[in-house]
């Protein structure tokens, strides 16, 4: 029988009884997100011309636009951060942001129908922003 | 004596993924193993019906979590060589640099499952440990820490400054040292001799007869090695096979950690060699549909992955098919699970390094 303080995990083990954690303390100590990290899609609806040229490129078919209605849908669990989107909108309209959001609460999620990570935005003609305006 | 047949799977503690083996026992000993697979099937080779030739590389690259960078980069390979596009220099480089690193943490996460799979637990943790540097290094530099996306053809879509270059280098080595202690565990432990030394042993004549790939096969002394042919800047680099001559458990572990140290170094010797500066092109820009058919292979982790790409003028692809590693090894690892204990069956499995998400596709 080898004895126990020869083994090399023994010591070691021994060793990290009484050293620091190498884990953070999450979710109070989080780390934050190095720059230029993946996360989620940002859209910003006033720039945006409803090209579709994101929606037709998209791998995971997650982007829905529609011209006629100036409409622009995002499923933000369907995503997959892949970033093809944000390199072909020539109006800087969609953003990838460093962080990650929850694609849905809990409130989100149900049973009436709730799509959890859907997000829309529809953009008021320009005729009836200048109407809106006046 | 009578038979009985022990179900081992789809679900079992040691297996990170859905395999089925119908072990056939008489006693405590296997007498023969039959292999089911189809657990984890995606039909992700299909897409290319559905998504145009431009993204399918990140389709690709989600066949399996650990080996997506070099999946990536053999589909963007397949399609360079198809089209006629020559890659800048430095976003080769950048590849290399990128596939070695991801060797390195494919083995440390399989080192740790192995340590997980003999019981020894604090061993595990310390292998995943060490992992999480590695990720935070891909998190860093390519923006994700499994899925990386950063391949495209015809390069590449993210440069590595020279400064980060070099903290990264630094970092490997220092990661390099720090295994040491670790290797030094699995080198000398008596508990994982006694376990995995002279379990699972496949001769070089039966690792020859069945074709076994990567540390498989170099654990049985055969020197084997896809980087070898020279492809993707791998001709630039110094490079000897890992082998080990036992070809038991043990071997095909002591492989896969020289392994490790082998990676620094090629990533040492690739920062070396690839061009210096800032501003240097890193993409060529593609343009046109792809026609003709070509086959890819590369050295992954596990070893040789050949892919087959057809294109036929169109934007989706006529086919795509990926042969891995694992699916090469099933027959060596149905050969050494006959004949072997009951008890040594988990062991035996996860030394050929199963990746059942590659196999099924």
């Amino acid at each position: 029988m080898a004895n126990p303080l020869n083994l090399p995990m023994v010591r070691r083990s021994l060793r990290n009884l009484v050293s620091r954690p190498v884990t953070r303390r999450y979710p109070t100590e989080i780390r934050p997100r190095f720059a230029g990290a993946r996360g989620t899609i940002e859209f910003d609806v006033d720039t945006c011309v409803f090209c579709m040229l994101c929606a037709r490129r998209c791998p995971a078919a997650a982007i829905t636009v529609s011209r006629e209605d100036r409409y622009f849908a995002i499923e933000q669990l369907t995503c997959i951060g892949c970033g093809v989107c944000v390199e072909v909108c020539n109006k800087g309209s969609l953003t990838m942001s460093v962080n990650s959001r929850a694609g849905h609460t809990r409130a989100e999620v149900g049973p009436q129908g709730q799509r959890p990570g859907h997000e829309e935005w529809r953009k008021p003609a320009p005729a009836a922003e200048a109407l809106v305006g006046s | 004596m009578k038979r009985t047949v022990i179900p081992f799977g789809p679900q079992h503690p040691v297996l990170p993924e859905p395999l089925v083996l119908d072990l056939v026992l008489e006693d405590e000993k296997v007498v023969d193993a039959i292999p089911t697979i189809g657990y984890i099937h995606r039909g992700l080779e299909m897409m290319v019906e559905r998504v145009e030739y431009t993204e399918m590389g990140f389709v690709v690259e989600r066949i399996c979590g650990i080996c997506s960078f070099m999946h990536g980069m053999g589909y963007c390979v397949s399609l360079e060589s198809i089209m006629n596009v020559e890659v800048p220099e430095r976003a080769g480089w950048l590849r290399l640099i990128w596939a070695e690193i991801s060797r390195i943490q494919s083995h440390l996460l399989w080192l740790g499952l192995g340590a997980d799979a003999f019981g020894f637990e604090n061993l595990f943790m310390h292998c995943w440990r060490m992992r999480e540097q590695i990720l935070d290094v891909f998190e860093k530099t390519t923006g994700g820490r499994i899925i990386h996306s950063v391949n495209r053809i015809g390069g590449v879509k993210r440069d590595i400054s020279d400064s980060e270059l070099a903290a990264i280098l630094a970092e490997l080595q220092e990661l390099g040292a720090a295994f040491k202690e670790t290797a030094r565990v699995f080198r000398t432990d008596p508990s994982i001799a006694h376990r995995l030394g002279g379990v699972g042993v496949l001769s070089m004549q039966d690792a020859r007869a069945v074709d076994a790939v990567g540390p498989m096969a170099r654990a049985s002394g055969i020197a084997t090695d896809i980087r070898l042919i020279g492809a993707n800047y791998y001709d630039r680099i110094e490079l000897q096979p890992v082998t080990e001559t036992d070809g038991d458990c043990l071997a095909r572990v002591l492989v896969r950690m020289r392994e490790i140290d082998q990676s620094i170094d090629i990533v040492r010797q690739a920062i070396g060699k690839m061009p210096k500066g800032e501003g240097q092109a890193i993409e060529t820009k593609v343009r046109g549909l792809p026609s003709g058919e070509v086959f890819t292979r590369l050295e992954q982790p596990r070893g040789e992955v050949l892919y087959y790409v057809k294109a036929n003028g169109t934007k989706n692809l006529e086919r795509f098919r990926a042969r891995t590693p694992t699916f090469a090894n099933i027959p060596a690892m149905i050969k050494l699970v006959k004949g072997c204990d009951l008890a040594d069956v988990p062991n035996i499995i996860l030394t050929i390094d199963p990746c059942i998400s590659c196999t099924e596709r």
